[in-house]
């Protein structure tokens, strides 16, 4: 089929790879600040493994090109994808507009992005009315297809999916992308049809429980902490519970990324303004902002409430690991709140150290280390924010020697309690490790 | 020999019995349909109409001949270099040294204070920046999110009645105020608050004000039920305010957590100080400064405007006519704005508290009218209330209506039937600001003439007569009310030296005080009681019976 993606951050670009790599004739035309000659020349807005592989093998066999002109774009397709970021509605608007004035015959749009509940709707209705006021006869389907892919396994995410989300009412569109999504929904029929506004709303629904989850699972560790329990020993106990699962269920130091806090704030932002309230989202996101500073807060009590001289280490800045994107994660409100009290910090991230400069805005500095254990050197105490799998075997021998005191605070519970503490080192952990 | 043997006294005196004493202001706008023109002023942001009074332009006249012979452009240039107007205290008065926003203005002590000024308000700049970025911790890490000032007086009802006044604008802070001494505040606001993210300012000029001192005992037992640390516990949950730092010091507060200001700084007359603190956490340090400004362009419109263009003098010297030649002896003070609720208690402190006194600075006794008794209410609200003793009651009384043209708490630009509705509710608020001073001074001039015949009875007949000043503010803004309360100060102390009185000593709550401790030791040893007189003696024996 002939494709174009509207879109070239991580959903987009992982679309039209995937859809590329099957067959298709693709084009992927950025909609917001991404560069066509960044794409052609290789350079990806995101670090995402496996992408730059996968796009670069499209380009050179000849079913993938990145363009500029919206207008090749929408004569180049049968089926036009629309990956917006879900900031971008101004410009999800502007290309509407477009394919509203210049199409000659059907439409079938598949929306990936997070916009909110109704938008397919209204870009179907918006088009039908740019088509009768042209006198064009022809059929306009605009259909909510929600991505559910996660930075670090995007590609893996889309071409092995749980399942994929089709929000449509007109059989022949469904039928239409049913093949599309043909080769990714093998072994059993993974497509869940429903309405286009279900199909919108669930996308919300879904991060919606797991941020839920999440905070529930943070309050319960931090609280752990005052009866003397090991949380690690309760996740067990929880995680074997049919009902329940194993799967979001660790404790840390607060969730982070791009979408995920931001698509909670904008369906209670949503409501809100419909009159509606959705107290316990509130206090969700609330609670997660505070669970980003739960290390300050333990680094605070230990330090008996001076924190003016300390040096602390810290490993990982990234909102998770494999991603090279601090946006809402963790590790800016943490530092943040140790600079403010006049901590030096120096930091070790494998990826996320470029992007950490360019969104740190507090006046103090946070040195970045090009090693792990340079972070290490002459500290008071290690900060661990990211689980980076190169932080869960240190070399315990050199980071006694590296640091000056041997205190280390995890967010991520990359650590067994009593290895650390037969190792030396005093090790506080969420819901883990000593109290404070 | 006082004040009122003088010439100009005696020539105030013979108008006042003559036409000038007489006339009614109906007849006095009939007769001249420029007098708002002339009897209006102008500055900045701020309109005073001041016509609505029983004065003439002899009148004018004879007053401003009064202040000259009282010296009055002397007296202030002497308080605003900061000698020692306060004479019975032998310091100075120097809370414009406080909001000097360009040093070359200001000479004398009042420069030389100026770097001490700047220091204690940069060091407020940066607790109050680290408390409203989240960075000020309590003990247990989580920032704080509550400031309650334990403050009474002065320390209480300057930073009260502004950050009530600028409540529309958003803020990081929760504030609460805390003054009485009999601890249902203290009791009622701990329940809500939570001793991890609360802290505490402890302000007081004297740090031995009882009121505050057992407020802020209350404040730390309540600490002390979770926080075991006791250096911990003063330095992150209190911060003191005061003019003396080895009182604190000694209280427990480290240095670090002490805001200073000096003893040439009246209580009533230090929200301009770091007392305004809870101001700056309210509302930021750059709405602090605008306060500043609007009170240092009123200073600097006070000491350099001409007499019969100086708006306080001239509402100094217009409430001296009512009071000392008028006899009117009592003032309301009528803001028609809701966020100015505190306003009437802080003119009461600022005005009664400064003037309320009956001996000259010589010491002897005055034989003529100083302060009259100052009331006030939020006037829409006040309208169903003591109205009618203004429209109907036996006294004259004297009021300033105090109004926003503009306001700035919905967004104008909006046409959403909310935001007409509350456009049209501040229109209703102004015409009824405009026509209550209207009938007050009109009386029953102002019954429209068709309805006249049912207006024919003794019951429904309106003296008017009743002076008034209107006083517009282009909006209620930081800058709008530094303006007003520094209009409100100095033109106290313009009667004051027409009264030949100090306003910045307060010797009369001092007695009070002291015999307070005497009957508190009685109410905890009943046989001292026997002292006492009759009626006290009996009031202790039933709270020793309950």
């Amino acid at each position: 089929m002939r494709i174009s993606v509207f879109g070239c951050e991580l959903t987009g670009l992982v679309t039209a790879g995937a859809l590329a790599h099957v067959g298709n004739d693709v084009m992927a035309l950025p909609v917001g600040h991404v560069k066509v000659d960044d794409l052609r020349a290789g350079r990806l807005p995101r670090e995402e493994p496996g992408l730059d592989s996968l796009l670069s093998q499209q380009v050179r066999e000849g079913r993938l090109q990145f363009e500029a002109d919206w207008a090749k774009g929408l004569q180049h397709a049968d089926v036009l994808i629309m990956a917006t970021p879900s900031w971008r509605m101004d410009r999800a608007e502007a290309l509407i507009k477009q394919i509203g004035e210049t199409a000659k015959g059907d439409i079938l749009v598949v929306n990936q992005s997070t916009f909110p509940i109704g938008t397919a709707d209204r870009f179907q209705a918006k088009l039908k009315l740019s088509l009768a006021e042209r006198g064009v006869v022809a059929k306009v389907s605009v259909v909510a297809m929600p991505d559910f892919i996660s930075e670090g396994s995007a590609i893996d995410n889309f071409m092995r999916p749980d399942r994929i989300v089709l929000g449509c009412d007109d059989a022949d569109s469904i039928r239409v992308i049913r093949d599309l999504l043909r080769p990714f929904n093998r072994m059993t029929d993974q497509i869940k049809v429903m309405s286009t506004r279900a199909a919108e709303y669930t996308k919300y629904a879904v991060n919606a429980l797991l941020a839920t989850r999440i905070s529930l699972i943070n309050e319960l560790a931090n609280n752990a902490e005052h009866f003397n329990v090991d949380f690690e020993e309760v996740r067990q106990g929880l995680g074997s519970d049919k009902r329940i699962g194993f799967s979001y269920l660790y404790p840390g130091c607060g969730f982070g990324g791009p979408s995920f806090a931001a698509d909670v704030k904008s369906l209670v932002k949503t409501l809100q303004t419909k009159g509606y309230d959705a107290d316990l989202l509130r206090t969700v996101l609330s609670n997660n902002e505070a669970q980003k500073e739960v290390l300050f807060r333990k680094a605070w009590r230990f330090f008996d409430n001076d924190l003016r001289g300390i040096k602390i280490g810290v490993w990982g800045l990234s909102f998770k690991p494999s991603t090279a994107t601090v946006e809402n994660a963790p590790s800016l409100k943490a530092l943040e709140s140790f600079a403010a009290q006049g901590a030096s910090i120096k930091a070790y991230d494998p990826k996320a150290m470029a992007d950490f400069a360019s969104h740190w805005t507090y006046p103090s500095q946070v040195e970045l280390v090009e090693d792990m254990y340079q972070a290490l050197d002459g500290v008071d105490a290690l900060v661990i924010l990211t689980e980076w799998k190169m932080f869960w075997s240190p070399d315990y021998a050199l980071m006694k020697r590296l640091m000056r005191r041997h205190v280390i605070f995890d967010g991520r519970n990359i650590f067994e309690p009593g290895v650390l503490q037969a190792q030396g080192f005093r090790y506080f952990g969420v819901g883990r490790g000593e109290e404070v | 020999m006082g004040v009122e043997t003088s010439a100009a006294w005696q020539v105030l005196q013979r108008l006042a019995q003559g036409e000038s004493g007489q006339v009614h202001l109906k007849d006095l706008f009939a007769e001249d349909a420029a007098r708002t023109e002339r009897y209006s002023l102008t500055l900045e942001d701020m309109y005073l109409d001041y016509s609505k009074n029983r004065i003439s332009d002899e009148v004018m006249a004879g007053l401003f001949a009064l202040a000259e012979q009282q010296q009055l452009g002397d007296w202030i240039a002497r308080m605003l270099r900061g000698e020692h107007v306060n004479d019975t205290e032998d310091r100075a008065a120097l809370h414009t040294a406080l909001r000097v926003t360009d040093g070359e203005s200001v000479a004398g002590f009042a420069a030389q204070v100026q770097p001490e000024v700047r220091a204690e308000l940069e060091k407020m700049t940066q607790i109050v920046n680290k408390i409203r970025a989240g960075h000020w911790r309590g003990y247990s890490g989580k920032p704080i999110t509550d400031v309650v000032n334990i403050g009474v007086g002065g320390s209480d009802l300057g930073p009260l009645m502004v950050t009530y006044a600028l409540q529309t604008q958003a803020s990081p802070i929760n504030l609460h105020f805390i003054s009485s001494i009999d601890g249902t505040q203290t009791s009622n606001l701990l329940k809500r608050l939570n001793q991890e993210t609360t802290l505490f300012v402890l302000a007081s000029k004297s740090f031995t004000t009882i009121d505050t001192l057992s407020n802020a005992e209350t404040a730390k037992d309540w600490l002390e039920e979770r926080i075991t640390n006791a250096k911990t516990l003063m330095a992150q949950h209190f911060i003191g305010v005061s003019t003396k730092p080895d009182m604190m010091t000694k209280w427990g507060i480290p240095s670090e957590n002490q805001l200073l200001f000096w003893d040439w700084v009246g209580g009533r007359y230090s929200m301009w100080s770091t007392i305004g603190f809870p101001i700056a956490l309210r509302v930021g340090m750059d709405e602090f400064y605008a306060l500043l400004e609007g009170a240092s362009l009123m200073d600097a419109h006070f000491g350099s405007a001409p007499l019969h263009e100086n708006m306080p003098v001239l509402m100094g010297l217009i409430d001296v006519w009512n009071i000392n030649f008028l006899n009117i002896q009592a003032k309301a003070i009528l803001p028609y704005d809701a966020r100015l609720k505190y306003l009437p208690s802080y003119f009461e402190q600022l005005v009664m508290e400064s003037n309320g006194k009956s001996v000259n600075r010589q010491g002897e006794p005055v034989s003529y009218k100083t302060c009259p008794i100052l009331w006030g209410e939020v006037g829409p609200n006040a309208q169903h209330a003591f109205y009618q003793l203004l429209h109907q009651g036996t006294q004259p009384v004297m009021c300033d209506f105090i109004a926003p043209i503009e306001r700035d708490d919905f967004d104008v630009r909006s046409d959403s039937h909310k935001n007409e509705s509350l456009k049209d509710q501040h229109r209703l608020a102004l015409a009824n600001c405009f026509a209550q001073s209207r009938v007050l001074m009109l009386g029953d001039a102002a019954i429209p003439q068709a309805l006249k015949p049912s207006y024919n009875t003794p019951f429904k007949h309106y003296a008017g007569n009743q002076p008034s000043n209107t006083i517009l503010l282009k909006s209620i803004s930081a800058k709008t009310l530094g303006m007003l309360v520094a209009l409100y100060e100095h033109k106290t102390f313009v009667e004051s030296v027409i009264w030949e009185i100090n306003p910045f000593d307060q010797w009369g709550v001092e007695l009070g005080k002291l015999i307070a401790k005497e009957t508190y030791q009685a109410l905890l040893d009943p046989a001292l009681a026997q002292t006492f007189d009759a009626s006290t003696a009996m009031l202790l024996s039933k709270v020793k019976s309950v």
